[in-house]
């Protein structure tokens, strides 16, 4: 089966997923926050993999990513750039962390607010 | 449920919104020759269902939750991910009968994640259990003569599956097919994707057998991994396990493998109710989620 992004296989959202599921909120509103790490993951991937390539495989990548053709665009990835794999799991290692530093920060503005 | 948004969602979404429109700012920035690029050849790109691509340059973001609709259909979530944590909220910790709150929260689940009709009971006929631990069984003589080494549709599935051998008997109702050449695709499907369920632990088994056994025959069924979101269609093709195995049903090798679960010490539980399919449209084999 076809992953949904390129980099689908790296990524584990499970634990972003309970942590947003403990906030007392609504499943939409659940989903929206998904949504939203979602694009940042992407976004932070898709710029960490620019970073990397030359202003002609840039073209290449963005071309492949359009296409939504994963394999040639790993072919591209793994022949531009040393150690592909180990730097898109680091990105989404680091805002994975981020994110999830926000949502603990988000459930002490919870408590705060039960406080009063 | 609240009707007003909590403040830590409120928070939380301004602060990824504002995250991501920085990042979009900074990437097309940064890059910008090769999105002009990308948007000057975007006729002869087969732009289609890349999801990559729609996410970075959505407009969704500041829009969320107003546009979210009509974006979430262009762009599917994870849906496996909800499928565990809503399972996980419902089940009991225990492996054991469902009570009929917990099952019609359940079905709820299923129907919704699925778009299918799964129901705990049909025709007045249920099962012992909907939740119980699956077991390993063994390949199933489709047609006189079928044997491990005519049995598989290709060589890697003779050498993922050929293990698992053959059940020396045949299944609850005998052979799938008369023979290899009127075989056809369903049957050989009934085959690769059973389940034995303990049809005669049904209640009213034993007072109404023959209606029973024409009931399950093949009857379809979804599966489901609760703790990994995996699902199947399946048919019921044999009975079993006993009860003193301590297993409440049993998946052919195709199955357990695709549900990533395992005999003996490691066994582990799944969901499986009843599909109302009335013009039998739907295909045994794995869901995609």
């Amino acid at each position: 089966m076809k992953h949904k992004h390129f980099y689908s296989h790296l990524i584990q959202s499970t634990d972003i997923t309970l942590e947003i599921a403990e906030l007392d909120i609504q499943k939409q509103e659940r989903v929206n926050l998904l949504s939203l790490f979602e694009v940042n993951i992407h976004a932070s991937v898709v710029s960490a993999v620019l970073d990397e390539l030359s202003p002609e495989d840039k073209k290449i990548f963005l071309k492949h990513l359009s296409e939504g053709n994963h394999k040639k665009l790993w072919q591209h990835l793994n022949q531009k750039i040393k150690n592909a794999n180990r730097k898109i799991e680091n990105t989404i290692k680091r805002v994975k962390k981020e994110l999830l530093e926000d949502i603990q920060e988000a459930k002490k503005l919870k408590k705060k607010s039960k406080s009063f | 449920m609240p009707n007003k948004s909590s403040r830590s969602y409120v928070h939380l979404k301004k602060l990824w919104t504002k995250k991501h429109e920085d990042l979009q700012k900074e990437l097309f920035t940064k890059h910008k020759d090769a999105f002009d690029w990308l948007e000057s050849n975007s006729k002869q790109l087969i732009v289609g269902s890349a999801a990559g691509l729609y996410l970075l340059t959505s407009p969704i973001l500041s829009e969320i939750p107003h546009t979210f609709e009509a974006a979430a259909q262009t762009v599917p979530f994870d849906k496996k991910v909800f499928l565990i944590y809503d399972l996980k909220n419902v089940l009991p910790s225990e492996v054991r009968p469902l009570n009929l709150e917990e099952e019609q929260k359940v079905m709820e689940v299923l129907d919704r994640t699925f778009g299918m009709s799964v129901k705990a009971e049909m025709s007045g006929i249920r099962l012992n259990t909907q939740y119980g631990f699956i077991g390993q069984e063994q390949h199933l003589a489709r047609f006189p003569g079928d044997n491990i080494y005519s049995h598989f549709d290709t060589p890697e599935d003779q050498q993922r599956y050929l293990k698992y051998g053959m059940a020396p008997g045949l299944s609850a109702w005998r052979y799938f097919a008369d023979s290899k050449e009127t075989m056809t695709k369903e049957d050989s499907d009934r085959e690769k994707y059973y389940i034995a369920v303990q049809t005669f632990l049904a209640p009213g088994f034993n007072e109404n057998r023959s209606r029973y056994v024409e009931f399950f025959k093949y009857r379809k069924m979804l599966v489901v991994n609760p703790e990994n979101g995996k699902a199947m269609i399946v048919d019921v093709a044999d009975a079993g396990p006993a009860e003193w195995t301590g297993k409440h049903l049993g998946g052919s090798p195709e199955v357990m493998s695709y549900l990533e679960r395992y005999d003996g010490s490691q066994k582990g539980p799944v969901l499986y109710f009843f599909i109302d399919d009335p013009e039998n449209k739907l295909k045994l084999g794995p869901i995609s989620l």
